[in-house]
This record gives structure tokens, C-alpha cells and sequence, in this order.
């Protein structure tokens, strides 16, 4: 497996960029302290060579005074530029992380339908997070080793060519090595990361239903499958640990070689061109230093190893497109619009089709009413509408435009969707009803929540609207949260409104309460009502039955209703039969 | 010492494991000093104070260390990754059979993210700090051997090579108790960032709907911004400490080499010698280095450890690190089969039982109620009322303030334990289905032979849907269940609990998602079995008119029961719920009265 250096480049170039002054700088410690560290051997030289007699007049204790003072700031120098060099890799990892986000949320919904919240975050953190190390690494520690390498060889030539060549074949051969064992451990890596991730999305999603679980005596089941995730990912733990200390064995046998090279060298300088021992301890010295920048190489490298898996699997979540795209920014007719399904397929995947050949046409300002048996494409109908997917075949139009030719922005400007399911973010009140909008003002909040009915819940919260609501949201019904979600829809001003079984979870007393805000939503507004139950498309004008994916009934409810043969009527005559009794 | 105990309990789960890593990894530390003295023989054999030894001897002593020192590398990954394996996977088993002891609804007191992000990092931290008391045992070991050699050359430079070495432990005990608040701060930062990420990609199709993916990504660019700020400064600090303990030691080579030029001047210091020092010296300040960090990821590990118990309330440090078997080898047992109850359920009943939401008014107070062998029991009420909470209270899904509960007479102390299959069975309002099949969901590990899933599919209707599905009861369900429409979740929910066969069921607003037909074959499939017994959230009329009793909820309390016809008259609350739940339109009436009379026509 080959990771292409240019991948690592362009995230380096690209992500550095806005802080390349700070990059200057680092730069600039880098090559100080590394000139120091360079500086130390030639200090010892100095002082050995003079305290074997062979330098007379130095001053020793002046030369290891010089030693210490050089060593101190060496130190000092190595310390500051770690500091800057993790300040520059985690704002650079920020940015990354925020156009990865960018990325991903936009992503249509197929995508996020195989991949749960759980992977979501080892992508966006766990990986990331290592890229942070990455950038650090990379920065600091692997150009600031392979400077210092190319330092010490300089010096070795400086001293006599024949060391020069001996240690540079020493060099570049640890440099072979471990550029062609680099990759190696990648693909343990990978999997690695990939069994982790499963593990901890299996963890995230069973913490989430400890409900279920509990009451129905599904703790053994759960341990059960917990043991065998564990015994799955145990040899894949196993392998990448082996792999990644094959790199650290190649660096000790490569180290001792060179060792083994300067011994040589030198015994043999030594007896026939007759060198101080002051340049022998020098030679050594230098080999010696080679140690920590070979052998952080090495950890370095494993840590490079780690990223490239991370950004293996990044560069493969940017490279996804959205199958729903942004059109080319049509403008929709003000004022309510029409909704027109021109023989609609679709399908999830490639092998299904939940909607098969739709056609219909809602007038502006009319009420749909959506009825039809559990799955059979009524919420997917929904979500065409918002262009979470696109039809596989046939277009859909909104007040006569194509809505792919929309942007998708825009285009949910003008259509808001109330869905059963309420989700709610560990954040303030206001966040959670704005989603995170500041510039909707607090007055148009209370203003919804009271025409809502929960002005006085407004008013027992401790802290108003910063109240900052659980994520479990035990201690919140789930029909309060339904509550929240017709504020979400009233805060904002569409053209259409999509009510997904929207008043399910409300108890009918409640419902009334709102039905009166429902009216004023639907004011002036297209609407589809997508319900099981009968009375809550009383408001309809139009309705259309669908059976797996198939309109098999569509037309004014009013003239349904008379016509004692339409589905809509026998439909009302099942669902009334204890009344009719 | 508390985290050294709790450590040491750790260790001593796998002990043999333990010591095998520590000998090898002992080995791979203390080799080195053999790489010394060979060092220093080759430097005294060119300045002539040990002769005899041969160039080649020399290079092939170094060249045996080094292979020794690899052989027992390779052995250290195989010992070190299973026992680290071990370590985590300990502490993740019991942090997740603790959360699983707790009462369902009150699990964690975190957001899953959240408590994901424990048993990532907390748990690795653990890992790490174990398998680094292997490489403390082996530095320390490389440090006596070391000491030793060197007495053996000058004790009076010895002292000074060490001295240093003390002086930055020191230092490092009395500083690193700072670095927890500015660690747990970045913990926290991160925990924040990671929540984030799971909760907005968890509603992603609401952020989608919303258009809310600009001021999200900006919130969640916020968050990160305030991490990267606490994580530098816990960096800042690390790298303080850091730079200060590299300097301490080389502080003390400065002084060795003032030492060693005297001696060396009067040729009682060989530069062999010389190069011994300077090369153990170079092995001991990554030794001192190591032992600084280490001690700081050791105070470190305080905040884990009580990071991971934070997840557990009620629990110990003890129940943390409890021994508890792993199964990562041999015969994994299956899950253990539910048994039959051999009594069944005569009656429940339910007195004075009050909870309320820590911190909140909101909750139920003094609920009694009573469930015979074969009732049809519903509690309906509107939202906000309690009846989800009664019925979690009465599953032991939350832990209830006060009241009692019997079990055909006798007291249940721990419904929550008690209240399972084969005596109750629960249907969530919002279920969560498995990342497994439809039949992996419906059986919950038992075995096909011990549960009816035909039937149990058949009673929760949802056969049609099986029939749409291509692989049928093997169609895998995703993460939660997103494959499957609302309706059908329930739906498969519904036939989990029905393959329970228990003696009571208890459905809260089953029909919430299910269409007016589903719903009413479903009822009619549960009531045909003559041993159901049931209780229900509902405000649906045909759960209402099926009741054997009701009990009216408003504000966490029973205001009214009865059967219906009992009820309607004298409770208005029951009114308005009744005649909410149809809107009398004078249009539905006007259509009804037509149906009818085309009927009575064709008649």
C-alpha cells in the first residue's frame, strides 16, 4: 500500500497557509536550536582533546561552563518550538475538522444512514486528532530530524571523507529502510481504526437504548455481543502492534550498524592517519546523535503511519459527493407554491423502490392530505420534497421549477418539515429552537412559544431561554418535545409546510391547543399532511392514497367522502367502526 | 494512593500476563548497558588501557546485543498488546455492565457521546498507564545495573550524574498536581466537541431541514477553538516541566565534565570511562524524562478513573476494577436462556409510588393502581402527565422516591431486575432497534427453538413488511433502526416484546407511528391470546373502549378510574381526551350518515 506523499503535502499547504508567519517562525527556532545541537560534540571535542594534554592552553572549565550554557538554551529553544509547532497543528486541524463537518453534514441522507453518530465522531475526532499529532510531527519532528541528519552527515565530511561516506551509507540506508517499511504497517493501522470505530459506534448505540434493553432483559444479549466484538478486534489490535514494531527493530539493527561503521572507521583512522582521541569521541558523538532523530524518525513515522490511515479514510469521506446537489439557483414564484410529482421513482438503494411512478399535482395554497399503510412512501415522498434525495427517475416541481435546478438552501427556506422524531442538542433553549441561529431575536421566540401554549413552561425554566436542555431529555415529554418542533417551524417562514405525523405523540387536549397555530401555519401556505389517522386530515382539500410506493387513490377529499367506493371512504369506515357500532 | 491501588487491583487481574511483560520488557531496558561497557572497551582498547581486545570482537558484541535486544522486542508486542487488550477491555466490561445495573431511563448522566468519549479515552488511558509501570520496572532496573557499573568507576561522579535525576523528581511530585485542573478542563473541552459532533449527526436530517448547517459547523468551530485553547495550555505546562527536567540533567553533565577533568588530567578517567557516563547519562535522562511523565500521566489518571466512575453513579472504584471474566479465549457461553415462570402473574400491584426528575417538579406522586391475570389495563392522560414516567417507575426504568410494588403478594424490592422477561415485557415510546437483523432484534440472544418469532412477527403485523424486504427477518437494521420507517420500528419492537412471552405486557403509545387498520389488527391479535395481560399508555378510542379499567393522569397524579362508560360521564378530563382524539367534524358526521344509509340501502 502507497500513500502518496502528495496527499500529506496539499493537507499540509493548504491548512498551513493561513499561518505562515507562525510557520516562519517555528521554522526559524527549528534551524537555531538545531545549529546548537550540532555546536554540543565540538565543545566535548575540545575539552577531551584538552584534558588529555593534547590542546594545550584551553580552559576546561570555561569549555564545559560554554558546554552547559549551549545545552540549557538548546533545551529551551526544542521546548518553545513544540509549543508553537501544537498551537500551529491543532489550528490547522481545527480548519480541517470544519470543512470536513461542512462536508459531511451536507452529504445526503443515504450517507448518513450507514454511518452512525458513533463513526462519525472517530472520523471528525479520533482521526482527526491524529492528524493534529501529524501536523506536529511532521512540522517539528521529521524536518527538524531529517534536518539535523543532514547536519551531522555535513560534519562527518567536514572531519575526514571517508567517515563522511561510511556514515552517509549508514544514513541513507536506515533512510531506505524505513521509507520502504513505512507503509507496511498501514493496512494493520486501517483496520485497526476501522475495528475500533465499529466497536465504539456498537457501544454509542446500545448506551442509547439501556430503555429497551433493560426492560427486556436484553443485558445478556448485550454483554454477549459485547464479548464478541471484543474477541474480533483483539487480533486485529494484535497485528497492528506487531507491525508497528517492526519499524522500531529495523531502526535498533540499522543503529548498530552505524555504530559498528564508526567503531571501524575510526580504529582504523585512528592507526593509520593517527586522529586525537578528542575526534574519535567526535566520530561517536556524531553517530550517537544520529540516534534520537533515527529513532524518532521511527516514532514519527509510526505516528505518520496512523495518519495516513486517518487520511486515507478522510480523503475518501471529502472525495463523496452529495448525489443531491445544489442546482443552478432557480427562483421559486413568491407566495404559496405548487407542488407537481411527474412520474416519481425512487428508490433507497439500487435494488428498491419505495416510490414507483408518482404522479400528482397540489394547486398553491391547497392541503394534501398523505395517507397510506406504514412504509408505504409516504415519509419518503416527504423527504423528495426537501431534496434530502432526488428521484431516480421523473422530476418533481415546485410552483412549476424543477427542484434540482434550486439550491438546496433556498429551496428549504421555502419548505419546512415537522418530523415525529424530535431531535434535541445539549444546548440552550434558544439554540435548540433556532438551531443555533443567533440573529433570530428572543422577542419572535417567546412570542411562538407563547402563541404555542408554553409560555408559562418559558417562564419555569431557571435560566429562560439559556437554559441549557439535556441530550437524553428524560425529564421532557416526548410530546413537549413535539411542542418544541412546532416552534422550530414557526420561527421560520415558508411557502410549504410538511407535517409529518406530526401531532402523533400529542394527547388530543393538547393537540387542540395547537391545532389553532396549525391553522395560522397553514395560512396562505401549500401544505402536505402526512398522517395514519383520519382526523388529522380533516383539513385537507386534496387527498392521495399511497400502497407500497403507488398512488391508488387521489382527488378532492370532498368529493372522496361522497363517492362511497373510494378507498378514502372505506378507509373512514374502518377507522370509524367502533363509532358506527 | 487511591489510583495506585486501584491500579494495583488491575494488575493483579492477569498476573502471570503481568510479570511475563514485565521480565521481557525489563530485558529490552537494561540491554543498553551492555551497549555501554562495550562502548567504553572499544574507546580504552585505542588509548591502551585494555588491550587485547579485537576490533571484530568488539563490533560482534554490539551486533549480539542488538539482536538480543530485538528478540525480546518481538516477544514484548505479543505480551504488551494482549495485556493492554486486557486492561481496557476490563474496564470498558464493567463500566458497561454498571450502566447496564442502572435503572434504564436514568443510565448515564451524559449524552451517549459523551459516555463513548469515557470509554475511549479513559479507558486508554488506563491501558497506557499500566503497560507503562512495565517500563518503569525496566528503567529502574536499567538505572540500578547502570549504578552499579559506575560505582565500580567513580563514585564521586556517580553521586552527581544521580543528583540531578532526584532534584527533577522532586520537582515534578510537587508540580504535577496542577496539571489536573488544566487536563481536566481540556478533557472537558474535548468531551464537549466530541457530544457535538454525535448529536448534530444524529439529527443531521433535522440540521438538514433547518438549514442549519452553517451555524451549527460555527458552533461546533467554537467549541473547538475553546479546546485548542485548554489543550495548549495543558501543553505549555507538560513542555514547561519538560524543558525544565532536560536542563536539570544537563546541568549535571556540565559538572561531570568539570569532575571528570581533573581526574582525567591525572589519568584516573579514561575517555572510555568518559564515554561510559556521557552514554548511561544519555539513557538516564530519557530514563528521568520518563519517569516525570509518567508520574504526571499517573496524577492524570486520578481524573480518569473518576471520569469513568462519573458514568456510573452509585458505583465504587471498587466495582470499576472488579474482576469480572472477559471471555477473550475459549468457549464464549451463549446467552443464558430466560426461564419460564413457573407461578405467573395472579396480580400487581402498585402503591403509593412517587418519583420525580431530580431537580424538577415534574414526576408522579402517589400512584396506586392494580393489575389482575388477564386485564386490559390503560392509563391515558395528556402530555405531560406522567404516564410514561408511571410506567418507567413502575419498570424500575427509573429509581422511584417512594412507594411499594407486589408481585402476586409478595414485595418487589428491585423492579428493575425483577419486572423482565419471562414476568414483564416493555415497547418503549421511541424504541431503539439494534444494529443486528430484524430476527437478531426480535430474539435478543435467545435461541429460535426457545421463541415463537413467527407468531410473535405475526401478532405485531409485520408480515407485510417482511414481505417488502428482501432478506426478510435477516435484513440487517441500521444504526437505529433508519432502515425502517417509524411504524415499522415500533412494529418490530412490538414483536420483540411479544417473542418474550411474558406474563405482563407493558406497550407505552405503541400506536403512535401505526395506521388506524395496523393498529386495530394488532389489538385484535394481542387480545386473542387468552393469557395477555396488559398495560398501556394510550388515548387511542380503541384501546379506551378495550379497557378493562383506565386510570386518568394530570399533573403526575390519578385523578379519575374506572371502566369508560363509568368514566365519561363524571370526569371531564376523560371527555376531553375521549372527544379530542376525533374531531367531530359536522363534515365526517355528514359522510358517516351517507355510508350509513348507502348501507342500509343495498340491505
Amino acid at each position: 500500500m502507497n500513500i502518496p506523499l502528495k496527499q500529506y503535502l496539499q493537507l499540509l499547504s493548504k491548512y498551513l497557509r493561513p499561518q505562515w508567519k507562525r510557520a516562519a517562525f517555528l521554522a526559524f527556532l527549528i534551524f537555531v536550536s538545531l545549529g546548537m545541537q550540532l555546536a554540543k560534540p565540538q565543545i566535548l571535542r575540545v575539552f577531551i582533546d584538552a584534558a588529555m594534554g593534547n590542546r594545550p592552553g584551553a580552559n576546561l572549565v570555561a569549555t564545559a561552563i560554554l558546554f552547559m550554557v549551549v545545552a540549557v538554551i538548546t533545551q529551551g529553544l526544542i521546548a518553545y518550538s513544540r509549543y508553537v509547532s501544537e498551537d500551529v497543528g491543532w489550528t490547522a486541524t481545527n480548519l480541517l475538522r470544519n470543512d470536513l463537518a461542512t462536508h459531511c453534514i451536507s452529504l445526503d441522507m443515504s450517507f448518513h444512514k450507514s454511518h452512525t453518530p458513533g463513526e462519525m465522531i472517530e472520523r471528525l475526532d479520533g482521526d482527526i486528532t491524529k492528524l493534529s499529532n501529524f501536523f506536529s510531527q511532521m512540522v517539528v519532528g521529521i524536518m527538524s530530524n531529517v534536518i539535523l541528519l543532514l547536519g551531522v552527515m555535513i560534519m562527518l565530511f567536514r572531519e575526514n571523507i571517508l567517515v563522511g561516506i561510511g556514515l552517509s551509507f549508514f544514513a541513507i540506508l536506515s533512510v531506505v529502510v524505513l521509507t520502504y517499511l513505512r507503509n507496511i504497517a498501514v493496512p494493520y493501522w486501517t483496520a485497526e481504526r476501522q475495528n475500533s470505530g465499529m466497536f465504539f459506534g456498537f457501544l454509542g448505540e446500545h448506551l442509547s437504548g439501556t430503555e429497551d434493553i433493560k426492560a427486556n432483559g436484553a443485558v445478556g444479549y448485550v454483554m454477549h455481543r459485547f464479548y464478541s466484538r471484543l474477541r474480533e478486534w483483539l487480533p486485529v489490535v494484535r497485528k497492528a502492534y506487531l507491525a508497528g514494531i517492526t519499524m522500531w527493530s529495523a531502526t535498533i539493527a540499522t543503529f548498530t550498524l552505524g555504530n559498528a561503521i564508526a567503531f571501524g572507521l575510526c580504529w582504523y583512522l585512528w592507526r593509520t592517519q593517527g586522529i586525537t582521541i578528542g575526534t574519535v569521541y567526535l566520530i561517536v558523538n556524531y553517530t550517537e546523535l544520529l540516534r534520537r532523530p533515527i529513532e524518532q524518525i521511527r516514532t514519527q513515522m509510526q505516528e505518520l503511519q496512523r495518519a495516513s490511515a486517518s487520511i486515507t479514510r478522510l480523503s475518501g469521506l471529502l472525495q463523496l459527493e452529495s448525489k443531491v446537489q445544489d442546482g443552478a439557483g432557480a427562483v421559486l414564484p413568491v407566495g404559496p407554491l405548487s407542488v407537481e410529482f411527474a412520474d416519481v421513482t425512487f428508490g433507497y438503494e439500487d435494488d428498491d423502490t419505495v416510490l414507483k411512478g408518482v404522479t400528482f399535482s397540489l394547486q398553491p395554497g391547497k392541503v394534501l392530505g398523505l395517507l397510506g399503510r406504514t412504509g408505504s412512501g409516504k415519509t419518503t415522498l416527504a423527504r423528495l420534497l426537501l431534496r434530502l434525495y432526488d428521484p431516480t427517475t421523473g422530476a418533481l416541481r415546485l410552483g412549476g421549477v424543477d427542484a434540482r435546478d434550486t439550491e438546496l438552501n433556498y429551496l428549504r427556506q421555502k419548505i419546512t418539515l415537522v418530523t415525529q422524531d424530535v431531535q434535541l442538542f445539549q444546548a440552550s433553549v434558544r439554540n435548540n429552537l433556532t438551531f443555533f441561529n443567533p440573529e433570530v431575536p428572543d422577542e419572535q421566540i417567546a412570542a411562538v412559544l407563547e402563541d404555542l401554549g408554553l409560555g408559562n413552561w418559558l417562564r419555569s425554566l431557571p435560566g429562560g431561554l439559556d437554559t441549557v436542555l439535556n441530550s437524553g431529555g428524560t425529564s421532557f415529554s416526548a410530546g413537549e418535545a413535539q411542542l418544541l418542533a412546532f416552534a422550530r417551524c414557526f420561527l421560520v417562514d415558508p411557502s410549504v409546510v410538511i407535517l409529518d405525523e406530526a401531532s402523533s405523540r400529542l394527547d388530543p387536549a393538547t393537540e387542540q391547543l395547537i391545532e389553532r397555530a396549525i391553522t395560522k401555519l397553514l395560512e396562505n401556505r401549500t401544505g402536505v399532511i402526512i398522517a395514519h389517522r383520519l382526523d388529522t386530515v380533516e383539513r385537507a382539500d386534496d387527498i392521495l392514497i399511497l400502497e407500497q410506493g403507488s398512488i391508488v387513490e387521489h382527488g378532492p377529499r370532498l368529493e372522496l367522502l361522497k363517492n362511497p367506493g373510494s378507498r378514502f371512504s372505506s378507509l373512514l369506515q374502518t377507522g370509524l367502526k367502533e363509532l358506527l357500532a | 494512593m487511591r489510583t495506585a491501588k486501584l491500579i494495583w487491583r488491575m494488575i493483579k487481574y492477569r498476573p502471570w500476563l503481568y510479570i511475563m511483560n514485565a521480565l521481557v520488557w525489563t530485558s529490552i531496558h537494561t540491554i543498553p548497558v551492555l551497549t555501554g561497557l562495550i562502548t567504553r572497551a572499544f574507546f580504552n582498547s585505542l588509548t591502551g588501557e585494555a588491550a587485547g581486545l579485537n576490533i571484530w570482537t568488539i563490533i560482534a558484541m554490539l551486533v549480539g546485543a542488538a539482536l538480543a535486544r530485538i528478540s525480546c522486542i518481538v516477544l514484548g508486542a505479543l505480551t504488551d498488546s494482549r495485556h493492554r487488550f486486557t486492561m481496557s477491555a476490563l474496564l470498558r466490561n464493567n463500566m458497561l455492565q454498571g450502566i447496564l445495573r442502572r435503572p434504564g431511563a436514568q443510565s448515564i448522566p451524559c449524552s451517549p457521546g459523551e459516555a463513548v468519549s469515557y470509554f475511549r479515552e479513559d479507558a486508554e488511558a488506563a491501558e497506557d498507564i499500566i503497560s507503562w509501570t512495565v517500563d518503569m520496572l525496566g528503567t529502574i532496573a536499567f538505572c540500578i545495573v547502570a549504578v552499579f557499573v559506575m560505582v565500580g568507576i567513580s563514585p564521586r561522579i556517580t553521586l552527581f550524574v544521580f543528583l540531578p535525576l532526584v532534584v527533577v523528581v522532586i520537582i515534578f511530585t510537587q508540580a504535577t498536581h496542577k496539571i489536573e485542573a488544566y487536563r481536566q478542563a481540556a478533557r472537558d473541552a474535548s468531551t464537549q466537541v466530541t457530544g457535538f459532533i454525535g448529536e448534530v449527526f444524529g439529527s443531521v436530517q433535522a440540521v438538514q431541514v433547518a438549514r442549519a448547517e452553517k451555524n451549527t459547523i460555527k458552533h461546533l468551530r467554537q467549541l473547538n477553538d475553546q479546546r485548542r485553547k485548554l489543550i495548549l495550555k495543558d501543553r505549555a505546562f507538560n513542555l514547561l516541566l519538560d524543558s525544565f527536567s532536560s536542563n536539570t540533567v544537563w546541568v549535571g553533565t556540565g559538572f561531570i565534565l568539570i569532575l571528570a577533568s581533573q581526574a582525567m588530567q591525572q589519568g584516573a578517567f579514561s575517555v572510555g570511562d568518559f564515554a561510559l557516563f556521557v552514554y548511561y547519562l544519555d539513557w538516564v535522562t530519557g530514563a528521568s524524562e520518563f519517569f516525570g511523565y509518567f508520574l504526571a500521566r499517573f496524577k492524570q489518571m486520578t481524573v480518569a478513573f473518576d471520569r469513568m466512575l462519573e458514568i456510573l453513579p452509585g458505583s465504587t472504584h471498587q466495582d470499576l476494577v472488579e474482576h469480572t471474566p472477559l471471555h477473550l479465549d475459549g468457549v464464549l457461553p451463549d446467552v443464558e436462556p430466560t426461564a419460564n415462570d413457573p407461578e405467573g402473574l395472579r396480580e400487581l400491584v402498585v402503591n403509593k409510588l412517587s418519583f420525580h426528575y431530580p431537580g424538577s417538579e415534574k414526576g408522579i406522586s402517589d400512584i396506586s393502581l392494580r393489575i389482575r391475570q388477564g386485564e386490559f389495563v390503560v392509563v391515558t392522560g395528556r402530555i405531560g402527565a406522567g404516564k410514561t414516567t408511571l410506567l418507567r417507575a413502575i419498570l424500575g426504568l427509573v429509581q422511584k422516591d417512594s412507594g411499594e410494588l407486589y408481585w402476586n403478594d409478595q414485595p418487589v424490592t428491585d423492579p428493575g431486575s425483577f419486572l423482565i422477561p419471562p414476568r414483564a415485557a416493555f415497547t418503549s415510546q421511541i424504541p431503539m432497534l439494534f444494529s443486528d437483523t430484524v430476527k437478531g432484534n426480535i430474539l435478543l440472544g435467545q435461541t429460535e427453538e426457545r421463541i415463537d418469532v413467527q407468531s410473535a412477527v405475526h401478532t405485531a403485523v409485520l408480515e407485510p413488511d417482511l414481505q417488502q424486504l428482501e432478506q426478510g427477518l435477516d435484513t440487517m437494521v441500521g444504526s437505529r433502526g433508519v432502515k425502517l420507517s417509524g411504524g415499522q420500528v415500533q412494529r418490530v419492537a412490538a414483536a420483540r416484546m411479544f417473542a418474550r412471552n411474558a406474563d405482563l405486557m407493558i406497550f407505552d403509545d405503541l400506536s403512535s407511528a401505526l395506521d388506524v387498520e395496523t393498529e386495530r389488527l394488532m389489538w385484535e391479535r394481542v387480545f386473542s391470546k387468552q393469557s395477555a395481560t396488559c398495560l398501556v399508555v394510550s388515548h387511542r378510542r380503541a384501546a379506551l373502549r378495550r379497557a378493562d379499567h383506565i386510570i386518568v393522569l394530570k399533573d403526575g397524579a390519578v385523578i379519575d378510574e374506572g371502566k369508560l362508560d363509568e368514566l365519561l360521564p363524571r370526569c371531564e378530563e376523560m371527555r376531553l381526551l375521549w372527544h379530542g382524539d376525533h374531531a367531530d367534524s359536522d363534515q365526517t358526521k355528514e359522510a358517516l350518515r351517507q355510508l350509513q344509509s348507502a348501507g342500509s340501502n343495498n340491505n
